[in-house]
């Protein structure tokens, strides 16, 4: 015979319809995101790491100031790799971005395409997807450039750019400003040939067997490259951000997502914990003569298990079915809108099954096994008897008769609900932990914004950029060359002062390697204000991130070799736009054997007008320097509002489960008070406010925990996600709008809670009075 | 001897709020016989019946039931003795309230191998028109002797009821003394029924009498009256 106990499981749940239904839409919202986001994200991972064998990705890639003789080549592939042409050449376009033009590649790096064709004549290009859709271009579309006309005959994937890093030291890609396209060999032929930048990818004959080996042979390979040819830059695989930055931040991502996921079942592990506390409370003399008649604890701990799981098992495949069919799309609509991703299949996907699916059963299990465990502990007769503490009853909290009886009587419903409080503390401070995260992030950004605005070095920085020939062929030229490069770059403007600059790289190890720009100013410099005598400053941005101090020691070392230099930090020189140095220019060009009379650029309040613009390598504006925001702001925007629903959501449920619990417990005493004469208002004023204040105290208290909480997540995102830093910044408004929205969303709840106290009958009091 | 109580010693709180609430009694009863614990309140007859079924312990002294020692029994095995011997009736019936009035008795049932038939239990306890109706549709009587349903549906050895007419009015008290008469004459349980009505033990076997923790008097209802006649 099955258990008869089983008949008012479908009762319970029609009785209970309210509480059980919205568990179970957030946890179908919850799961079915989290599989849709581990589906899309699993299916794309896939389809990523497929793309290195697949479109054969380089093992890496360097630049050299010209085309490299066959001999040099084949020299360099005596280091058991094998080299191919990869040339590139930049163009601003008629919509003010820069496309980065590659002959279509047929051997190394080849091309995913998405839409479209593949161009087929010399005023034709294919564009990159994602470049597409942040400027509305189409197929069929054409851009202007340098007077010409390109048409655009696709939308492709190239496979060493699903990330658009312009530049690998780039802090953030720029998926509006910058694009890759595809041309054919004609229409490379007709671009600006001095323009071109001789690029070379390699692969490995034999690929290194792990990291370590890899990074040994990249730093050889590096070594023997520049024997033979002047590096310009020197990338290998594991360091380009274009290539690796896509896959690094999808299992970011996804680690992100499960910790989310587990939260929010544990939180709801525990309101279950809480419901069935109250529901054995409320049937402790069912509980006892059931026990008292030969049931066991195991049959009663079954029975009352069995909802729980159920709704959690129907969330789950409900959720399951929504996330491999519309949230799959809608997250990875996410990655699209990020990265220059190639087309995916989806796959099924054994372990989201097991994280969404079997685990958070599992731990539901577990919460609610624990929970029941402990709670049918008591004998029968303690349950007969409703004496459900099991511990010695403690004397009645003294309350001082002189305060009037509403407010005493409001402090026994909050001493009452102790641990439902509790649950809901816990509630409050996850809810608006994702809150905070999803208000933080605009704000943070638009004032990072602000603050590159009001401290630039200057309105403007150049970055000279001395000719190739300056630096190679016979001695004439290269004097020559040198004295047209210094004519060129002087300038009238009386704003402009010369500055010199070095580029280092941190060292590996805790943080990822950073590129550290080194700036030699002048001592009476009217932009860098800095006494720079003995040791050096650094960017408040570069101390934020490694976390140094004045008096540490910092060591950097060069670009493609292992030389290092250590510099004592004499203090720290409030900048964010950029993780650097700041050192007295004659030192700086002594350390690196530049020469005293070594710049490399200007600062200046205005724009100069009178260098030679074929000497200038870089302009650091605003605009440079709020790349990184505007990026996070384009792909992580929408995902924000999302976050900021779901807060709200969680935070909704939570409040309602718990005080419809509190209500649901004293339903006895309000009908009581009601047979008293005293009024739903009153009624109200007495349960309801008591929520309030914990509500109110629950959401005051739990802001510097939040605030602890967030300087941790913040910082370990921005160390994972970026180069360069965004400084933490906390608007106090934050604090004002998760108060009021907290505040509002608890208006809804009591309004909801104050329609219960009304429904209350009065025969309530006069049931199962013992 | 079907149950023997010997020495049985129990006491709450401790220090100076220690308080003896039976103080080594002993009691034999009979396979089949009505049992009546009579006595004021504090006298210990809940606490007897507790110990009896199982749900409260001792602090000395020895139960027995048909050789079986209560004291020496796990909690599983204490669980499985409930299951098997004994039905229990509370004043304030402890029905589950969203099981209509069959399922309450089936509930009873589920514990038993051999359940008596609930449809004759039905008929018997004159709940058939009511048992498709959940307990709040019920008046006290009909909750009652759905109570006891529920607890003679396993026809179990040992019926304990305690204060089963505390809750109900002179006429429905009396219709559940007769149900519960009714019950013993069929089945032939033994029951033990805690009551502070006097009148009730002219109905029974044995009625027992408690006083500050011991038996006053254990006397042998020979002119027993049928539960109808009784008046109080």
């Amino acid at each position: 015979m099955k258990s008869p106990l089983r008949k008012r499981l479908p009762r319970e749940l029609k009785g209970e319809l309210g509480k059980y239904l919205v568990v179970f839409l957030l946890m179908v919202a919850t799961i079915g995101f989290v599989s849709g986001f581990l589906v899309a994200d699993g299916s794309m991972l896939k389809a990523y790491n497929e793309g290195f064998a697949k479109y054969n990705i380089e093992n890496g890639n360097f630049r050299v100031k010209e085309k490299i003789y066959p001999a040099q080549k084949e020299e360099i592939e005596k280091n058991d790799i094998k080299l191919y042409e990869n040339y590139y050449i930049e163009q601003t376009m008629s919509n003010k971005s820069t496309i980065r033009f590659f002959k279509n590649r047929k051997q190394v790096n080849k091309v995913c395409l998405m839409k479209g064709s593949l161009p087929k004549k010399a005023d034709e290009m294919a564009i990159d997807r994602m470049y597409a859709d942040n400027n509305k271009l189409a197929v069929g579309d054409t851009m202007k450039s340098k007077g010409k006309i390109w048409k655009i005959t696709g939308l492709v994937a190239l496979s060493d750019y699903s990330c658009l890093f312009q530049n690998n030291s780039d802090t953030m890609f720029d998926a509006v400003k910058f694009g890759v396209a595809i041309v054919t060999d004609k229409g490379f032929q007709t671009l600006d040939k001095k323009a071109c930048q001789y690029n070379y990818s390699w692969t490995y004959n034999k690929e290194p067997e792990n990291e370590k080996s890899e990074k040994e042979v990249a730093e050889d390979l590096m070594e023997n490259i520049g024997k033979e040819v002047t590096l310009e830059s020197f990338v290998p695989r594991y360091q380009n951000q274009a290539i690796n930055f896509t896959g690094e931040d999808m299992g970011s991502d996804r680690a992100m997502i499960i910790v989310l996921l587990y939260m929010v079942i544990v939180i709801m592990a525990f309101v279950f914990g809480v419901t069935i506390s109250n529901t054995i409370r409320n049937e402790a003399a069912v509980i006892g003569t059931l026990r008292a008649s030969g049931y066991t604890r195991k049959e009663l701990i079954h029975h009352y298990m069995v909802l729980p799981i159920c709704v959690t098992l129907a969330g789950a495949l409900i959720g399951n079915i929504l996330g491999y069919t519309v949230l799959k799309n809608v997250c990875a609509g996410m990655y699209y809108g990020s990265y220059s991703l190639p087309t995916y299949v989806t796959v099924w996907n054994g372990e989201a099954f097991l994280l969404t699916t079997v685990v958070p059963v599992l731990i539901m299990l577990l919460i609610n096994y624990m929970v029941l465990h402990h709670k049918l502990k008591l004998s029968p007769l303690q349950f007969l008897r409703r004496d459900l503490s099991g511990k010695k009853k403690k004397k009645a909290m003294y309350l001082s008769p002189k305060t009037s009886i509403f407010h005493r009587f409001r402090l026994r419903i909050i001493f009452q609900n102790k641990s439902n409080y509790l649950v809901l503390f816990t509630g409050i401070l996850f809810a608006n932990l994702l809150l905070f995260f999803g208000l933080l992030l605009p704000s943070v950004l638009s004032h990072y914004q602000e603050e590159i605005q009001n401290g630039l070095l200057a309105k403007y920085q150049y970055l000279l950029e001395a000719p190739v020939s300056a630096a190679s062929g016979n001695e004439l030229d290269r004097l020559i060359s040198m004295l047209e490069f210094s004519a060129g770059t002087k300038t009238d403007n009386p704003d402009a002062e010369e500055f010199s600059a070095y580029s280092l790289d941190t060292l590996p190890g805790k943080y990822k390697t950073e590129e550290i720009m080194l700036y030699g100013v002048d001592p009476d410099s009217d932009y860098v204000k800095v006494d720079t005598k003995d040791g050096v400053y650094i960017s408040s941005a570069y101390a934020d991130k490694f976390q140094i101090k004045k008096g540490d020691m910092i060591k950097l070392k060069e670009k493609y070799e292992k030389h290092t230099y250590s510099f004592k930090v004499k203090g720290i020189y409030q900048y964010s736009g950029a993780l650097c140095v700041f050192m007295d220019q004659q030192k700086l060009n002594k350390t690196f054997d530049l020469g005293t009379d070594y710049y490399s650029g200007y600062f200046s309040k205005t724009k100069i007008t009178d260098i030679d613009e074929k000497y200038i390598g870089s302009v650091i504006d605003l605009s440079a320097l709020t790349k990184v925001s505007r990026q996070l702001d384009v792909s992580m925007g929408n995902m924000m509002g999302l976050v900021n629903g779901f807060a709200v959501a969680i935070f909704l449920v939570l409040i309602y489960l718990l005080s419809k619990i509190i209500i649901e417990k004293n339903a006895q005493s309000i009908s009581m008070a009601k047979i008293l004469g005293y009024t739903n208002g009153e009624i109200g004023r007495l349960y309801i406010l008591s929520t309030s204040i914990v509500v109110i105290l629950c959401l005051l208290f739990s802001f510097p925990i939040e605030e602890t909480f967030m300087k941790i997540i913040f910082r370990e995102m921005m160390l994972a996600s970026i180069s360069g830093w965004i400084t933490l910044w906390i608007d106090p408004m934050i604090y004002v709008e998760m108060f009021v929205i907290g505040a509002v969303t608890y208006a809804v709840v009591a309004a909801l809670e104050y329609r219960k106290i009304q429904k209350v009958p009065m025969d309530e009091a006069l049931k199962n009075v013992e | 001897m079907f149950l023997k109580i010997e020495g049985i010693k129990k006491s709450f709180g401790s220090g100076e709020n220690r308080v003896e609430v039976l103080k080594g009694l002993n009691l034999e009863i009979e396979r089949g016989e009505f049992c009546v614990l009579l006595g004021p309140s504090g006298s210990g007859k809940s606490t007897l019946l507790n110990i009896i079924g199982g749900i409260d312990g001792a602090d000395d002294g020895s139960l027995t039931i048909e050789g079986e020692r209560l004291e020496d029994m796990s909690e599983k095995r204490l669980s499985l003795y409930r299951r098997k011997h004994l039905g229990y009736i509370f004043q304030m019936y402890n029905l589950i309230p969203n099981l209509t009035v069959r399922e309450n008795i089936e509930v009873g049932a589920y514990l038993s191998d051999q359940p008596l038939p609930v449809d004759d239990l039905l008929n018997i306890l004159g709940l058939t028109e009511h048992q498709r109706k959940l307990p709040n549709q019920l008046s006290g009587g009909q909750q009652q002797r759905t109570a006891i349903g529920r607890a003679i549906v396993k026809n179990p050895d040992i019926l304990l009821c305690d204060e089963p007419t505390g809750a109900l009015d002179y006429h429905t008290s009396k219709e559940i003394l007769k149900l519960i008469e009714k019950v013993n004459l069929k089945y032939g349980n033994t029951i033990i029924m805690v009551t502070h009505n006097d009148a009730i033990k002219d109905m029974a076997d044995r009625v027992v009498k408690l006083k500050d923790g011991g038996i006053r008097s254990n006397i042998l209802n020979k002119n027993k009256i049928p539960a109808a006649e009784l008046e109080w």
